[in-house]
């Protein structure tokens, strides 16, 4: 924890005494909501995007569900890791789309096991691409 | 129909037009992903159902309705509404825009790289749906409304993904348990005291200090419950979540984030200011006062209500922390 600016002696004490009060708080009181917040109102509420009248019920809730507080915590410090290294991928404008079948069928043969209509679409689109490959090779020549 | 609910139904026919230009917005930005004005305008009314008058009675002004459409996510919630009718370009656009991030959140987040690639696929899954209710797809891009951005709900989607993973092989597992194992959960302190009672001096001071201990846990507890939400959960997240300032600082940085605007309605010159840098010792000066609150009504609560002197306050502020090590003032704290 850090500890910073001109404290007392009180001051220390006191959140020591905080600190420990919260902490076995937060282990005894095991979410006893019975219903989370949604994704959608956790990544508003992450983004600080609620605005006055909408926040209220949220910062309530998190206040008491350890459950849900701790995904927004983890949530924020995803954020703080990733923002110095923010990833721009170029999109490939002339590339061909994927169809979802496609995406779907490797996905399904990844968890489900082997699928031939799924193989086959695979293995089509492994040919396509390494043409694809050749050809930009050939024109670079 | 409550007449505040007839005064939002006016309201919304009149932000009809603010709907068009946003609609308009995006159909121009993304014109083959074939989402109907229609289907579009109704998702941001449920976002507005949502968000804002679902959970007030208050009346809405026309200002209000209007700001809150012009802060939603729109170009993110068309793709999204887009790929959940199963349109191929928006599929084609998110994956390209979007795989990669999900990957490296998950990497990030998962113990091993089968777990990251695992979850990967289940929230595809997820996106696509599998589900079919009433003769129609259920994807899950259907519960994103625009009120955060897309990347941050995919994260928040990955996140429960792993901890649904992690809930399938850990059946005897709490879901608090489940959150702590996955990202950087804290493991908490064991609070068991073993006391050994000698003669009767020892019981005359063990007495008076289990007294002084009672009277202390009782005053934090009440302290604690005296403040604001807001200031509450600040507290939960320095002490019991182990956030950062620079964490809590980032948090804020959203000049529309609550809470920066709670702790900004408490200062004069960041009213006047309300653009400016939140910066660590903003944070810290913003625990500062919390902690300044606690003290003073833990003080006043062992002064007023259990008669305590301040010699005694002394002996009870010197008591818990002497126990900080063993933490054992604590050791009958009851749910609150």
């Amino acid at each position: 924890m850090e500890n910073k600016g001109h404290l007392t002696a009180q001051d220390i004490q006191i959140q020591g005494v905080l600190d420990n009060f919260l902490k076995l708080r937060s282990t005894n009181n095991t979410s006893t909501a019975k219903t989370h917040l949604d994704e959608d109102s956790l990544t508003a509420f992450v983004e600080g995007n609620l605005g006055r009248r909408e926040s209220q019920p949220v910062v309530s809730h998190l206040v008491d569900c350890s459950f849900c507080r701790h995904i927004t915590a983890e949530l924020i410090k995803l954020d703080y890791a990733f923002a110095k290294i923010d990833e721009v991928r170029p999109v490939k404008a002339e590339a061909e789309p994927t169809k979802i079948s496609e995406v779907l069928s490797g996905l399904l043969t990844r968890i489900f096991g082997s699928n031939e209509e799924a193989v086959f679409a695979l293995e089509e689109k492994e040919e396509e691409s390494e043409k694809t490959e050749k050809s930009e090779e050939t024109k670079e020549k | 129909m409550s007449p505040e609910a007839v005064n939002n139904e006016d309201l919304m026919k009149e932000c009809d037009s603010v709907l068009n230009e946003i609609f308009a917005r995006c159909h121009e930005n993304a014109p083959n992903f074939g989402v109907s004005e229609d289907f579009f305008k109704n998702s941001l009314k449920k976002t507005a159902h949502k968000y804002l008058l679902s959970n007030s009675s208050e009346v809405l002004s026309l200002q209000e309705l209007t700001d809150f459409f012009g802060q939603i996510q729109a170009e993110d919630l068309f793709m999204a509404l887009a790929c959940a009718n199963g349109n191929e370009r928006a599929w084609w656009e998110f994956d390209q825009q979007h795989r990669s991030y999900l990957e490296r959140v998950a990497r990030h987040l998962a113990k091993t790289d089968i777990d990251a690639q695992e979850v990967i696929d289940t929230v595809y899954v997820e996106l696509y749906g599998t589900r079919v209710v009433d003769g129609e797809r259920v994807s899950k891009f259907a519960t994103y409304s625009g009120r955060g951005s897309l990347r941050g709900w995919l994260r928040t989607v990955i996140w429960h993904s792993l901890v649904d993973l992690h809930r399938a092989s850990h059946d005897e597992v709490s879901l608090d348990e489940m959150t702590e194992n996955v990202g950087e959960g804290t493991a908490h302190a064991n609070f068991a005291e073993s006391t050994s009672l000698g003669g009767e001096d020892e019981m005359i001071e063990h007495l008076a200090k289990e007294r002084y201990r009672k009277a202390t846990l009782s005053a934090i507890e009440k302290a604690f419950s005296s403040l604001d939400d807001h200031e509450k959960l600040l507290l939960l997240y320095y002490h019991v979540e182990s956030m950062k300032l620079r964490e809590i600082a980032r948090m804020v940085e959203n000049e529309n984030s609550l809470l920066r605007d709670w702790f900004q309605r408490k200062s004069a010159t960041r009213e006047k200011e309300p653009s400016s840098r939140i910066h660590e010792s903003t944070i810290m000066r913003w625990l500062e006062k919390s902690y300044a609150k606690i003290l003073q009504f833990f003080r006043n609560e062992l002064q007023s209500v259990h008669n305590l002197s301040e010699q005694e306050i002394e002996i009870c502020m010197g008591l818990a922390t002497q126990d900080l090590a063993g933490n054992s003032i604590y050791r009958n704290l009851t749910t609150t």
